[in-house]
């Protein structure tokens, strides 16, 4: 760790009825990774906008090689050497990864954009970053990983001398996660600062130098990251143990009734010949790398996408999925894995989401009977311990862990025997996360059956009862929980097909 | 919070448009009441309702009625909407043309119908209303006191006469045809026009013993008495009208009609519909030559055209008389004197060797 | 043998693409409208019939090349049908009642639609209004502004022959009965022109960039104000270009008319592959759909269809059109 090179201090912010940011402090040296850590809603956002020039501080000083500085927008902190590399709002989907990469300061030649230079300069970015993306394909035909790669490599390409990671590996699988971490350790060595935000504990282990903690906009304290435990973080984060513990053998009886049954499945590319069987009170986890299948294979099943041959049964009779209706006729619940687009209506009330997938149970002749709606969605409310303040709120003023509770009342209320989450606890905080097992857990003795697709393999190993592994659209592996190791995971979602 | 903001500014655009709509009437009197003044103070003072400042044709209107006003030493104020399509704010004007109990009114309704509560109004207040350019049907009994309008029947016949005495050697060598373009198939004056054509035209012909076959848009079709077929016919007469009363549409029917190798003779039946006759001669270059054309109304281009001959000729209303019968009967009314019910204003034909007398070149607006 | 399939199908798709995928299946489209037309019409196999249908599609397309930039934004400029009546109406009362050479209203025509632009771009980009409502707003004031300048009547510009009627052979040269539509020429000279700044400036690359994620885009410290009013801005001056194409053939440009003439630019610029839903589009798309709209409103007549069948046919023919673009982002979406 070299010398000081950010300095954030007391910094206040405050929002119309809310008090965002109160006298917080961070201090980022040359050659550190500084995680910065906290609850969703703790501020951290905040901290990194008032930073770079997004909001303007009420008071606070905030000093970056040795000069006190104050940026108007984004650009002048780009321009300083102040970068961010954002969770949401990150890319262009029309335009090129080199086009995205340079925008805003573009090559020219004469009026014209070299866009020759510029596909040149994002190859020579990409091959010191050890990746392999095509400057000239269009962002939006790339995965989420490598979209987040791309981000970091325009991040890098602004010679910043100090970048924020804002929950960089939220949608990365593991290898991309170990591809990451490679390029935060040679920025380390180039004597860059690096901010990282992460709720992932096991990545602060790794990566960070030192770790500074926000709890509902305050500054609670800064550790070293060596020399703290795990544990210490989290207490400093949430002022409690959370939590539950890994499932070492799987809880489902023997004799516990098939309620799903896949056979050869195939739909596109993605799903090819995927065969499985899911009993009552069991969570099946679905390993494997990004773009292996799994959302696809979900998807399918929910009659999201058309089905082109195999056959499904649902508690032993044969079924025919056309349409998500067909789905939810079935009592099958999909969680999609991106909420905002799928999973709810962030402009609705609690009680509308609550009751959207059924709405045919709360309607009075033609009327919706609203109180019905309001008992319903407040005693899910109740049940999964969901934070609003009542069921008229808007789903948008939610965090995302409550917003998963309000999707996952949407099905409860429809009387699904059958979930499908995808990344349940993607973009969820620590505290929610644990919630949302315990959730899980209580569902799965309640006689639910759970499908859980997960990229963390630590979810999948705490929650699964048994576990699917696939690559490449097929299923590679099927292995209990009682057997299964990240490696022997690992080693059946990357195995060669034939 | 958005939402509010959006609200507020779509008031706010609504009141501005409002403001400006009040504006532009209060210019448009303005302009309608010049050297009224100069009244004697005994004269009386009408309101009159126009459909619209949107064409020339009106300002003719106001000239005609300019006249009556310097002749009878009386005052008037003239009113009208933006378009002839604001029925609503017509209606407005003719209601403050009403509360301001005038001695009478004139007036041009862009809609028959919405009128009608207002007459009853005026009706109630003893207010005699003279309707010029347009009539009401269905007015109530004694509102109206007397039509001044065109007789669109026998304007269209004018217009049949002189083109079929210009193509009448050409006749009895082949099937000819003869286009007509008409801008709609639902206003009264237009439909009038357009069957005065036709069937006059029919009428000359079949005297001289040829067949007359009309083709085209249905409702003229359908009003044809005595239709022949089209297969043995001596003369076609085939009825265009656009989809929409766009120069652009009209246009390209005339252009389709004019294309036809055995098209002798075409006639638009108002200003939009002779322009689009003279739009598609822009670039075939026939009219004048092959074909003949006439055309209706007046307007900078169809008074060129028919100077250069490019136009066989064309036919005027008479705004000018319109608006000054409606000022002449309204002041008989008032003096006590019986009026005729319907007082038709004659329409005229012009052509190069005639536009500039006295008694036509008034008409033709600019 | 599927590998065979798969290899195929990609073929031809990249065939299609190569041409420039839905602009070329446009531009098929018009040709073979086109061709039908002639076919089924001897009077519109005339070149006369063509020039009258250049001359009546110069100023859609105009138009279409203007609005393609709101568009690729995710906006749309309603405004510019009344407003292109509005600046002719203003630009021919110049020269008829102030004695204002041709060249100096021509430049007012383009200053006052470019001025209309910025008024739109403010609204939009600055005050945040949803550009629909922005832009219908300057649509009603700008057919009020275009009545009130004129008082009301129809305004003609000088006629063929006349003195300072010159600006007539900007789109069309007489040589006694042989008419060159020169026109044609400066449309695809535009289209190449507005091809290159969509594609290779900044201008270009920061509309589409804004329709794509206005808040990235600011976030990567574009300017994005400047270019989403820009954008605007570019319409503006199309609109003020096309009203001096179509004072050049309609004989007398009256006031208050103009609203619908903006529905045709944008149909043709989304049957183009234009996306409403913003950072899509081609110049070149453009100009193809406006001529697809075009072509119907002129060959219906011809082919002998009366008023009500002509509409009729059309709304089909154009729900045609933006099918094939769905039908194909679905498969797209399939593999």
């Amino acid at each position: 760790m070299g010398e000081v090179i950010l300095t954030m201090k007391e910094i206040d912010k405050s929002f119309p009825g809310v008090h965002a940011l109160d006298h917080v402090n961070l201090e980022v040296r040359k050659g550190e990774v500084h995680a910065l850590m906290g609850e969703n809603g703790a501020g951290k956002s905040t901290l990194m906008k008032v930073l770079t020039g997004i909001y303007s501080k009420d008071s606070g000083t905030i000093t970056f090689e040795g000069k006190e500085v104050d940026f108007h927008s984004a650009k002048e902190a780009q321009d300083a050497g102040i970068v961010i590399v954002h969770q949401e709002l990150n890319m262009l989907g029309h335009l090129t990864v080199a086009q995205n990469i340079f925008i805003g300061r573009e090559f020219k030649k004469g009026l014209r954009i070299d866009d020759k230079k510029m596909n040149e300069e994002a190859k020579k970015l990409f091959d010191r970053m050890n990746i392999d993306i095509d400057p000239k394909e269009t962002m939006s035909k790339l995965t989420v990983g490598k979209q987040q790669m791309c981000e970091i490599a325009k991040a890098i390409s602004h010679d910043a001398k100090v970048i924020v990671f804002d929950e960089p590996s939220a949608a990365l699988t593991e290898t991309e996660i170990d591809e990451l971490f490679k390029i935060i350790r040679d920025l380390r060595e180039k004597d860059l600062g690096i901010v990282y935000i992460s709720h992932r504990m096991d990545e602060i282990k790794v990566i960070t130098d030192r770790v500074t903690v926000m709890r509902d906009g305050s500054y609670v304290g800064t550790l070293i990251t060596k020399d703290s435990t795990k544990d210490d973080i989290i207490n400093m984060m949430v002022g409690r143990v959370i939590y539950e513990d890994p499932k070492t053998e799987s809880m489902v009886p023997e004799d516990a009734p098939v309620v799903l049954k896949v056979e050869h499945l195939k739909a596109g590319h993605m799903v090819n010949d995927v065969s499985f069987e899911l009993h009552r009170g069991e969570i099946l986890g679905f390993s494997g790398l990004m773009g292996a299948g799994r959302t696809e294979t979900a998807r399918a099943i929910f009659g999201a996408d058309q089905i082109e041959s195999g056959d499904i049964y649902v508690n032993g009779k044969k079924v025919t999925i056309k349409s998500p209706s067909d789905a939810v006729a079935n009592g099958i619940g999909y969680l999609s894995e991106d909420r905002k687009r799928y999973g709810i209506v962030v402009d609705k009330t609690v009680a509308e989401n609550t009751t959207m997938a059924c709405m045919e149970n709360f309607m009075n002749g033609i009327f919706i009977d609203k109180k019905k709606e309001r008992e319903i969605a407040q005693k899910y409310v109740d049940d999964l311990a969901t934070k609003t303040p009542s069921v008229d709120q808007l789903v948008v003023n939610l965090s995302g862990g409550n917003q998963q509770k309000v999707v996952i009342a949407k099905w409860l209320t429809r009387n699904s025997d059958i979930l499908i989450f995808d990344e349940p606890t993607r973009g969820i905080d620590v505290g929610a996360k644990s919630e949302i097992y315990k959730l899980m857990n209580q569902l799965a003795a309640d006689g639910k059956a759970i499908i859980m697709i997960s990229s963390e393999m630590t979810e999948i190993l705490r929650m699964s009862d048994r576990i699917v592994v696939m690559c490449e659209g097929k299923k590679t592996g099927e292995i209990g929980i009682a057997e299964a190791t990240q490696e022997n995971i690992m080693n059946m979602a990357t195995r060669e097909i034939e | 919070m958005k939402k509010r903001i959006v609200a507020v500014l779509l008031s706010g655009c609504m009141v501005a448009s409002l403001l400006a709509g009040c504006g532009g009437k209060k210019d448009d009197a303005a302009a309608g009441s010049t050297a009224a003044d100069s009244g004697s103070g005994d004269g009386y003072h009408f309101e009159v309702v126009v459909k619209s400042f949107q064409s020339t044709y009106w300002q003719a209107a106001i000239q005609g009625m300019d006249q009556a006003k310097d002749e009878l030493g009386i005052t008037y104020n003239a009113t009208g909407p933006n378009a002839e399509s604001d029925i609503a704010d017509q209606v407005n004007m003719l209601n403050n043309a009403i509360n301001a109990n005038p001695d009478g009114i004139a007036l041009a309704a862009c809609d028959q119908s919405a009128v009608l509560d207002s007459l009853q109004t005026a009706l109630d207040k003893k207010i005699p209303v003279v309707c010029f350019d347009t009539t009401v049907p269905d007015a109530p009994e004694g509102s109206v006191y007397s039509n001044v309008v065109t007789d669109n029947g026998g304007a269209g016949a004018i217009a049949g006469e002189k083109l079929y005495e210009a193509v009448k050697d050409q006749l009895g060598k082949g099937t000819v045809r003869v286009g007509e373009v008409n801008q709609d198939a639902t206003a009264a004056n237009i439909t009038e026009r357009g069957m005065g054509f036709i069937n006059k035209f029919k009428e000359l012909a079949e005297a001289d013993s040829y067949k007359v076959a009309v083709i085209g848009n249905d409702y003229y079709v359908g009003k044809v008495e005595n239709n022949a077929a089209e297969a043995d016919a001596d003369i076609i007469i085939e009825v265009a009208v656009p989809a929409q009363t766009t120069v652009d549409l009209c246009t390209t029917e005339a252009s389709n009609i004019m294309n036809k190798d055995d098209t002798i003779a075409i006639f638009g039946s108002n200003q939009v519909s002779a322009e689009g006759v003279l739009a598609a001669n822009a670039n075939l270059n026939v009219l004048g030559d092959k074909i003949l054309a006439a055309g209706f109304d007046a307007g900078t281009a169809q008074k060129a055209a028919v100077k250069d001959g490019t136009l066989l000729g064309s036919v005027t209303q008479s705004p000018l008389m319109m608006g000054k019968g409606a000022i002449e009967t309204l002041a008989k009314i008032c003096d006590g004197e019986d009026v005729e019910m319907d007082q038709p204003t004659d329409a005229a034909w012009y052509d190069a060797d005639n536009m500039d007398d006295a008694d036509i070149a008034p008409n033709l607006y600019d | 043998m599927a590998d065979n399939t798969v290899k195929t199908t990609v073929k031809k798709e990249s065939f299609i693409n190569k041409m420039g995928g839905q602009k070329f299946i446009v531009l098929l489209v018009a040709i073979a409208l086109f061709l039908v037309f002639c076919a089924a019409s001897p009077g519109y196999r005339k070149t006369t019939t063509f020039i009258t249908i250049l001359d009546f599609s110069y100023y859609i397309i105009l138009m279409g090349i203007g609005v393609t930039f709101p568009l690729i934004t995710a906006g749309v400029d309603l405004s510019i049908g009344t407003g292109m009546v509005c600046y002719a109406l203003v630009g021919g009362w110049l020269i008829r009642f102030h004695d204002c050479p041709t060249g100096i209203a021509m430049l007012v025509c383009v200053l006052f639609g470019m001025a209309i632009g910025v008024l739109n771009g403010f609204l939009v980009a600055i005050m945040e209004l949803p550009p629909f409502l922005a832009t219908l707003c300057t649509c009603m004031i700008t057919r009020g502004i275009g009545s009130v300048i004129v008082g009301g009547f129809g305004i003609p510009w000088p006629t063929a022959g006349a003195d300072n009627a010159w600006y007539r052979n900007i789109f069309k040269l007489t040589d006694g009965s042989t008419i060159i539509p020169i026109g044609l020429v400066w449309m695809i000279v535009i289209v190449v022109i507005m091809s290159f700044v969509l594609n290779h400036t900044k201008i270009g690359r920061y509309t589409i960039a804004i329709g794509s994620n206005k808040e990235a885009t600011r976030l990567s410290g574009v300017n994005v104000r400047f270019y989403h009013i820009l954008a605007y801005v570019i319409c503006g001056f199309f609109a003020g270009a096309a009203s001096i194409s179509y004072a050049a053939v309609v004989p007398t440009v009256q006031p208050g008319t103009g609203a619908g003439f903006e529905l045709e630019a944008i149909g043709g610029a989304i049957i183009g592959g234009v996306s409403m839903s913003g950072g899509v589009g081609s110049v070149a798309g453009t100009f193809a759909g406006v001529f697809v709209i075009v072509l119907l409103k002129t060959g219906l007549p011809f082919v002998g269809l009366t008023a009500n069948w002509q509409q009729i046919i059309t709304g089909l023919v154009l729900i045609g059109a933006v099918l094939i673009d769905i039908i194909k982002t679905k498969r797209e979406q399939i593999k």
